[in-house]
Parts: C-alpha cells; structure tokens; sequence
C-alpha cells in the first residue's frame, strides 16, 4: 500500500491554487511570480507555451537521493512521501546533485542551511490519513491523490475512454524505476520537457552495482597483500641465511659469487 | 634566550597576504552562508570546493599509499628514502581536504554524522569512512617520526609492531575511496557529458589517482630540493617516472576502449569546448608526457623529468575538474567566486607552510641528504628547447584549468519550440468545480450575511484565477484565519477592500466603503425589512 498523486495535464487550467495551498500548509514565504521550483517553493504550475505543467517532487519508488545521502536524512516512507530529516543532514548536496528529476533545492541565503523539497505533507496531512494540501484545493481535479495502484488503474481508463484526448503513456509508472507521482498529458512527455528518465531502471542501482563489490575487493586485496608480502620477505631471508651459510664456509660454493 | 622571530623572505609575504584574504573570505563564508560567499546555486551545488580542493586533493595525495606499499609490502629497500616525505604530503593533503569539506558542507558541525548515521547505499558514506580512517592510518605511518624526533622509545616499538598491518589497511582504504571519488559521478547517467560519463569512472579514478600520486612525489622533491636543499636520488625519481608511463598506459587504453564501446568516440572530434578540455586532459596531460618519457635524454634529465612530472599534475587537475565541473551539463553557467578561490589558495598554502615547518623540525628526509652536490653539478646536458616546450604546454594546461572552470554550460534540457506544439484539448472547457459559497463572519454592525460565491466572482474574469485573494489575504487550507471584517479594515485597503476600490479603474470593481450606498452588493437583505 502506498499513495500516490496524478496530475491530469488536460485538465490543468494554470490557477495556481496547488502552489498556494502548498505554501500556506508549510508556512512558505508566498512572494508572487516564482518560476521555478526553490527552496521556498516546493510545487507550482508552469506555462510552457500552451500547457500548464505542475512540477513538483516525483517522490520515486526507489529515490536516488534517499540512495546517496551518506547520513539518511533522506527516507522514503511506507506510505509513500519521500520525506526529510534535517537535524541529520550535514549539508552535502549530494541528493542536489544526484536528483535526476533536479528536485531538492538549497536554502542558500540562509547561514545553516537546510535542503527543500515536497514532502507530500507527510506529517500534516498524509501520516494522518488525510489528502495533500495541494491535491484539496485542486478546483478541475487535474490533480488528485489516491492509491498508487487505484490512480494508475484510473489513468488506464482515462487512457481507454479518451483515446484521442492523451497521448497513450502514464508517465512516472515506469520512469527512474517508478515515481509516486504521475502525470497523464494530450501532448508527448519529451515535446513537454519531461526528463526521459532511463525508464527501466532505478538509479541507486547504478551505484550499488559497483559498491556491493567492496567486501570482495578488501578481502582479496588484503589476503593478497599479506601473501605477497610473506613470500616477498620469506625469499629475502632465506637469501640473508644462505649468504650468511656462503661467508662460513666460502670454499664449498664456489660456484654462486655474491 | 631569544625569541627568534622569522625572516622575511618573499614567499612568505605572499604566504601571509593569502592567509590574510583567506581569513576575510572565511568570515564572510561562516558568517554570512554559502549563497553570499560561493558562485554555487541549485543547479551548480558542488563547485571548486569539492572539484578541486578534495577531488584532486585526495589524488595527489595518493602517492602515501603507493610508496608505503613499494617500500614495506614489496621490499623495494631503494625507495625508502621517499617514504616519509611521501606519506607527510598525504597526510598533510588529507587533512586539508577536511578543512576544505568543513567549508563546503552546509553544516559542517556535523560532519561525523556519516559515521553514527549510516547509509551503506551511498558512495559518499563509503568515502566518508574510508577517507576517517585513512586519515587515522596516515597519522600511524607519519607517528615514528614524531616519536623518533622525541625520543619516545615504547610507543615506537608498538607502532613497529604493528606496521604492517596498518600499511595493508591505507592500500585498501585508498583504493576503495580513491576509486569511489569517481563512483560518486556514476549515479548522474543524464548530467555528465559522454566523454566522461562511464561505468568505469572507479577505474578511471583509480588509475589517475597513482599517476598523478607519483607524479607529486617527483614534483615534491624537487621543490624540497629547492627550499631546503634536501635532494632524492636521480635514479629513484626516473624508477617512478617508468612507473608513470605504465600506468598512463594503461589508462590511456582503457579510456579510449570504453569509449568506443560506448559509441562516444566521435565526441572527441566535434569541436566543442568539451572536446578541447578533452583533448587538454588526455592529449597535453596524458599523452605528451607518456611521450616525452620514453625519450631517455628527457626522462634522465632533472628538468625535463620535473616537466613532465607536472605535465601530468596538470593533466590530473584537468581531468578531475573536467568531470566535476566542466563536464555537468547545466543550464546555469558556474565561475568560482573570488572567495571560493580565496580559501581554496590558502588552504593549499597551508599545505607549503605546514610541510616545510614539519621539514625543519623532524627527520622527515634521510640525514646524509643533506650534503648533496647542487643541482646544477648533475645537470651536464640541460635541453633547453624542450624545457621551453614543456614549459609552453604547461601554460597551455592551465590555461585550460582556467577555461574548464569558466565553462558556458550546454543545453542539457532544451524547452522545446512552441510552435510544435497543438493542443487537443482546452481544459477551460471543463466544468469547473468551485468550492461551496462561503460565509464570512457577520461583525457587530453587520446589515445582513455577506456570503461569498467563487463561481460568480470569476464570471468577471477571463480565466479562473485563485492567487489574487489567495496570495496573503484568504487563507485556501485552512480557512480559519478569516477575521470578522469590518469597515474599517476594508477602507484601510485590506482584504476586499483591496481591488474594491471604487476607482473603477483597474478591475472596474464596486466600491465597498460604507459610503457607496450598495450594501446589498455584498450583504443579504434581512429578512422582510
């Protein structure tokens, strides 16, 4: 059981009311005409030509942030939100850098900074069993919460009923090993801008492929190393003894100068 | 007896200018955050704090690892006499890559987190490990010397005893984190440019860690040679310059072939500024010096093994900037501020200052060094024009270094042309579903309920549009913060007598001070009155 968000690209009207509702739930400076995601801005709606586009964070089933943050301040909650825990984050900017939908934003300006991003008002609203600010106030239902699996059973069927009114994919099922946030649009994902995130795969894989090698690594460089240098130094000595045995008695090997 | 105060040389009033600037620009980075003291922003988090100061700090010193290994693991008895300066320098460079990172984590107090807080998936937690601990093994190593220089006869005994070992455990935990400095770029597939971006950066890293560690030692006892006369044989120094080659090789093969297997090949000879800082890190950083030390005259020459020894500094420089920075495909453009180069120069100087201090002080370098025939004695055949060469391309390298890091950032995520695109769909068209008419809160005056109806305040609009009232004055959550209105706050130009100005300019909207007469344009009629 985990939730989700669809937002409906055709049914977006651009009004703004997920992004305010956003910065009054998280008590967010609301100053006008953000054009972009910041830290003080975790979701708004974007007029890329003709289409409103809401950005947000995608909340992925297997986050890469959560994946490279070295002290977990980072998690990926059972109920779905990708949340934050910033009295253990060291200010790295690793989930910054590694975000491949270019989510977390810094507080910057401040002098102990923290990151910023959705948290899909886990503790406010989700963990108590109610919807996201956002989704609330949502006057077109353009963008709604509910069951992973229920909203993408819904947006199959959206997809059937309404052949000539999407185009025919459900982006974030698949994308970047799975979001929690999908999107359904009448024009192609790439045309929008949207990241063609390596569809198959998860990024933490990437890293863990190499990683899970460590064990092996340490242990056979170590074992290898003592043996070398237990051969290395057993054949010194014993050079040492004989050239020691030689200069006793140095008529019988003749043969070996030194 | 006196107090010997320290001579002023040149250096060292360069040295003492650079701390000076550097202390400015750590007060302004402590005290007013990262935003007013770095060019660093969202798109641009890690800057020359992180490609710099430790991506090629914890390279060049990689030598420590090398030499320990050479000298107590395999029993090459000739190398000893690098040993100690080698594993000083590492110790030096690691410990001032931490200051470097307690500059550039946003809340460096708490940087032992990565060792109670653990999160065995990320490479940062393994470096963050591994980096503590080696730092911990370098001190081990380095600490005969402290105990030789005090005559501390039992510690010295315990650390002998256990040398060994200790040695074992610095080669795997340089490997490991030398090689994960690149891992820490294998999780951006869609960031990095596709001349760098590779499952084998570890490797990569790895291999260029050795040479370039190598290389500083060259490079190092030369300058010791210079400021205090203490000199390293000859042959010492071209046994490693052959090392170099080797590895550089190596590299080189592995470099090209994993680019051809991944089809970038043809990235090299588009004329991009990546291809250039391509070719400045693989052609002038790599190749050229690969070259010119297969040419005996050269490599058995002083100066044109220290040329070259730097060629392939510069060349690591690059190469590790080239991923860091150069590289990341972005959409913002980043250039160091002048505090981020401020600090990253003055922590580097740090490194001389310390170094030599240690050097006057503790037998670091093997005694009978010090009364060595001069340089100039050794050098019978100096080869001027390729001096000249040599000292051409390493103008050109840092040049590169310059232009690597004032790099104009490609189109990573182009928005694409509007025209392209044809909306089927109008959502305008969809049945909107306002939110129910809401009542306000009657003051005590109050003629009658005024009671609010989204859907027919936006029949007045062109499009349904929510920030207007929503912005600061109605709360949309939590509808609570909705006072009783009065008169007074409206005609103060607050809530709705904020567009119902009366003007009837802007909006065309009705007035709503008490004065206009229209009460029944807000308020419900009382019944039957």
């Amino acid at each position: 059981m985990s939730y989700a968000i669809l937002t409906d690209l055709t049914r977006c009207i651009g009004c703004q009311a997920c992004a305010l509702a956003c910065k009054e739930i998280n008590e967010l400076p609301k100053e006008d005409g953000a054009l972009k995601l910041s830290a003080t801005t975790w979701t708004m709606v974007e007029k890329r030509h003709d289409v409103f586009i809401r950005h947000q964070c995608f909340h992925c089933l297997e986050p890469t942030c959560v994946s490279v943050c070295p002290v977990t301040a980072l998690e990926k909650t059972q109920e779905g939100p990708v949340i934050y825990h910033e009295d253990r984050c060291i200010g790295c900017r690793y989930c910054i850098m590694a975000c491949p939908f270019e989510i977390p934003k810094y507080e910057w300006d401040s002098v102990l900074p923290r990151v910023q991003k959705c948290i899909m008002c886990y503790q406010k609203r989700v963990s108590l069993g109610e919807q996201p600010a956002c989704t609330s106030v949502c006057p077109t239902g353009a963008t709604v919460f509910g069951q992973r699996d229920q909203l993408i059973a819904q947006a199959q069927q959206r997809l059937q009923n309404h052949p000539n009114r999407y185009v025919n994919h459900i982006y974030g099922v698949h994308e970047a090993g799975g979001t929690s946030v999908l999107y359904l649009s009448d024009i192609p994902f790439d045309q929008l801008g949207f990241k063609h995130a390596r569809s198959d795969e998860a990024y933490p894989k990437l890293t863990w492929n190499i990683l899970s090698q460590i064990p092996s690594v340490a242990g056979v460089g170590g074992v290898m190393m003592f043996g070398l240098w237990w051969i290395i130094n057993r054949r010194i000595t014993l050079e040492q003894e004989q050239k020691k045995n030689n200069s006793k008695s140095p008529d019988s090997n003749q043969k070996k100068t030194p | 007896m006196k107090l010997k105060l320290p001579q002023l040389t040149f250096w060292r009033v360069v040295a003492g200018i650079i701390y000076v600037i550097g202390l400015y620009a750590t007060f302004l980075r402590f005290g007013k955050g990262l935003g007013a003291s770095t060019n660093l922003s969202d798109e641009f988090p890690w800057g020359i704090w992180i490609g710099f100061d430790v991506m090629v700090g914890v390279g060049l010193a990689a030598g420590g690892f090398i030499i320990a290994a050479t000298v107590h693991i395999f029993n090459l008895e000739q190398y000893k006499a690098i040993a100690r300066p080698t594993i000083l320098t590492a110790f030096l460079g690691y410990s001032l890559v931490i200051v470097a990172l307690l500059f550039d984590l946003g809340r460096p107090y708490r940087i032992w987190h990565p060792l109670i807080m653990w999160n065995p998936h990320s490479v940062m937690f393994e470096v963050a490990w591994c980096v503590t601990l080696y730092t911990m093994v370098l001190a081990l190593e380095f600490s005969p010397i402290f105990f030789e220089r005090f005559n501390l006869k039992v510690p010295l005994k315990w650390v002998r005893a256990i040398y060994l070992p200790v040695v074992i455990l610095g080669v795997i935990l340089s490997t490991l984190h030398q090689s994960s400095l690149g891992t820490l770029y294998v999780i951006v597939p869609d960031k990095l440019h596709g001349l760098w971006y590779s499952p084998f950066l570890p490797v990569f890293f790895f291999i260029t860690a050795i040479a370039a560690g190598l290389a500083m030692t060259i490079f190092e006892s030369f300058l010791s040679y210079r400021a205090f006369g203490k000199r390293i044989e000859l042959d010492i120094l071209v046994g490693i310059s052959r090392v170099i080659v080797v590895v550089l090789s190596v590299f080189l093969v592995l470099k090209l072939q994993d680019l051809s297997h991944r089809g970038n090949l043809p990235l090299m000879f588009e004329f991009t500024q990546e291809s250039v800082l391509f070719w400045g890190e693989l052609g002038l950083g790599t190749m050229l010096p690969v070259g010119l030390l297969l040419i005996p005259k050269i490599r058995e020459n002083e100066r044109g093994l220290f040329f070259c020894a730097l060629l392939v500094l510069l060349g690591f420089i690059l190469g590790r900037l080239n991923v860091s920075i150069t590289g990341m495909l972005n959409t913002e453009t980043y250039f160091p501020k002048w505090t981020e180069i401020a600090i990253t120069t003055a922590i580097v100087t740090l490194g001389f200052t310390i170094f030599s201090i240690v050097v006057k002080n503790f037998p670091v370098f093997p005694l009978e060094d010090l009364e060595t025939m001069p340089l100039s004695a050794h050098e019978k055949n100096p080869v001027f024009s390729v001096r000249l060469v040599l000292g051409m391309w390493g103008l050109l390298l840092i040049a590169m270094i310059a232009l690597a890091l004032a790099k104009k950032n490609e189109l990573n995520h182009q928005v694409p042309q509007a025209a392209l695109l044809n909306r089927t769909v109008n959502p305008l068209e969809q049945k909107l579903e306002y939110p129910p008419p809401f009542e306000f809160p009657p003051g005590k005056d109050s003629p009658g309920l005024v009671i609010f109806d989204h859907e027919k305040h936006n029949e007045y609009q062109e499009r349904p549009d929510c920030k207007p009232c929503h912005v600061d004055m109605f709360g949309l959550v939590i509808i609570t913060n909705v006072p009783a209105i009065t008169h007074e706050m409206l005609d103060k130009g607050e809530l709705c007598g904020k567009c119902h100005t009366g003007s009837g300019n802007e909006n065309e909207s009705f007035g709503v001070t008490k004065e206009a007469d229209n009460c029944d344009s807000c308020h419900e009629e009382e019944n039957g009155e």
